[in-house]
């Protein structure tokens, strides 16, 4: 188990590793988008509440569902390189931010297309989920911007590292605290139609399969830019000169 | 050389009476937060409504926003005159555990930055035509979350320290943080104001503080390590 987890820590082992899933893992995220997209935007059946609107919902819950899992692999990589100091988790860190910023991004713009549909408005302080996304994008935005500020590369990793652990904590109690909030302030509840609303079985397969598609993309887009990342960060080691002269 | 032996309580208190020196010997770092928060407070009435109904409604989360921009002003000089003139690196190599220096220095800056606006806060909840009733309740949310704004605030400037220009980078790490403290101090007195009482959302913030006093110095003392090489 430990030397497994040393080696984890070589970006030259991972550089290698990852080459091999890479194939596999972009073959199986083609055929489940492909599937969950065309199955889920074209045919499947309307809602009988919503209409086609529902489609929208197969991205846009896959998304939404994905985008919370940034703070905590933000965590576990900030952990890690707090503790072990190891360098390629400060890589993924990097790259999960960017990631998770888009994610957010994409489940609060999916969220508004829908919501203007079936609520009527883009945004809707009422609801405490887009409420919560929002502040979870501003503390992405806070970690990106922080390491941007600060040039030197290690104190960035530790700083980065540090925040995100500090960030995924405080996201929980953010996520809490605007629901508190929200049961007192709200007058009318406009979420009522897609959670108890008697869809067929065809409903939630879609869905499953489209979060396994998106599940599938990320670690695709975050397995190539830390691929990314290694090669620059080592571009003076002999490895990656070699693979350079090579191709 | 001697060194002569001091104990950490005594470390603490250097470090809380020291701060506290620095801090009336500059007043401007006092004052100009403390002048901005009373100049935003009071531009409100002129942007929104001068009817007393209107301010009623806002009051809370007028003052309050108020207060956190004010934290993010005089969060800045935490510690940077420290770190340009070394006694930071000083403080990192005291043989004393780091979290009680650094909650000396935390406390010292509440107490020249948050305790007076906590102080002035009835006299603007006055002017924003907040009932009577809930004076009380916006000054102890005011005293029990002003503390966990320097706390947070604390790891923010700590992680930004060796930075030229941090101003704005440490309102967008802490501002997103300090949503909890915002929701829970205006439902409190939003719940006065309802009549309801608000001891539920008081002991959640209190329950706030007393994390936050346990674990934020450990982060900023962690985070100082980090920027101080």
């Amino acid at each position: 188990m430990w030397v497994w987890f040393s080696k984890l820590g070589s970006p030259k082992w991972f550089y290698e590793l990852s080459g091999k899933w890479l194939p596999w893992l972009i073959a199986a995220m083609v055929i489940f988008m492909t599937i969950g997209l065309v199955w889920g935007l074209l045919f499947l059946p309307p809602d009988y509440q919503q209409g086609f609107t529902s489609r929208i919902l197969i991205v846009h819950v896959a998304v939404a569902g994905t985008s919370l899992a940034f703070f905590p692999l933000m965590f576990v990589a900030g952990t890690i390189t707090l503790v072990w100091r190891m360098k390629l988790a400060d890589m993924v860190a990097k790259n999960a931010a960017i990631l998770g910023a888009w994610f957010s991004f994409i489940t609060l713009a999916t969220g508004s297309l829908w919501g203007s549909v079936m609520w009527g408005t883009w945004w809707e302080w009422t609801d405490s989920r887009l409420v919560s996304m929002l502040f979870q994008l501003f503390l992405l935005l806070g970690v990106i911007s922080l390491r941007s500020a600060l040039e030197d590369s290690d104190t960035a990793a530790k700083a980065c590292a540090l925040l995100s652990i500090v960030g995924c904590i405080n996201v929980v109690i953010i996520k809490y605290s605007v629901e508190w909030w929200n049961t007192l302030h709200q007058v009318s509840s406009p979420v009522t139609t897609d959670a108890s609303s008697p869809n067929g079985p065809e409903f939630w397969i879609a869905t499953l399969i489209m979060i396994v598609a998106v599940y599938l993309f990320l670690s695709v887009s975050l397995i190539l830019s830390t691929r990314n990342e290694i090669l620059e960060r080592e571009r003076r080691s002999q490895w990656v000169q070699d693979l350079v002269l090579k191709s | 050389m001697t060194e002569k032996q001091t104990t950490t309580s005594a470390a603490f208190w250097a470090t809380l009476k020291r701060d506290l020196l620095i801090a009336f010997k500059k007043k401007n770092d006092i004052v100009n937060p403390f002048m901005f928060f009373i100049i935003v407070v009071s531009l409100f009435p002129i942007g929104i409504s001068p009817e007393s109904d209107r301010l009623t409604e806002i009051a809370a989360g007028v003052i309050w926003i108020s207060v956190l921009l004010a934290s993010m002003l005089s969060m800045d000089n935490l510690y940077r005159s420290d770190f340009e003139d070394g006694s930071l690196e000083q403080l990192l190599l005291s043989p004393h555990p780091l979290f009680f220096l650094v909650l000396a220095k935390n406390i010292s800056h509440w107490l020249v930055s948050g305790l007076p606006v906590v102080l002035v806060a009835p006299l603007l909840a006055y002017m924003l035509a907040l009932p009577e009733e809930a004076y009380g309740t916006l000054i102890l949310s005011l005293l029990l979350g002003t503390p966990i704004m320097s706390l947070l605030g604390s790891i923010a400037v700590a992680l930004t320290v060796g930075l030229g220009s941090r101003g704005l980078i440490l309102a967008v790490i802490t501002l997103p943080m300090s949503v909890p403290i915002l929701i829970f101090g205006t439902l409190a007195v939003q719940s006065t104001l309802n009549s309801q009482s608000p001891a539920g959302y008081l002991s959640l913030m209190l329950v706030m503080l007393s994390v936050s006093v346990s674990l934020a110095p450990l982060a900023s003392a962690a985070a100082l390590k980090i920027s101080v090489n």
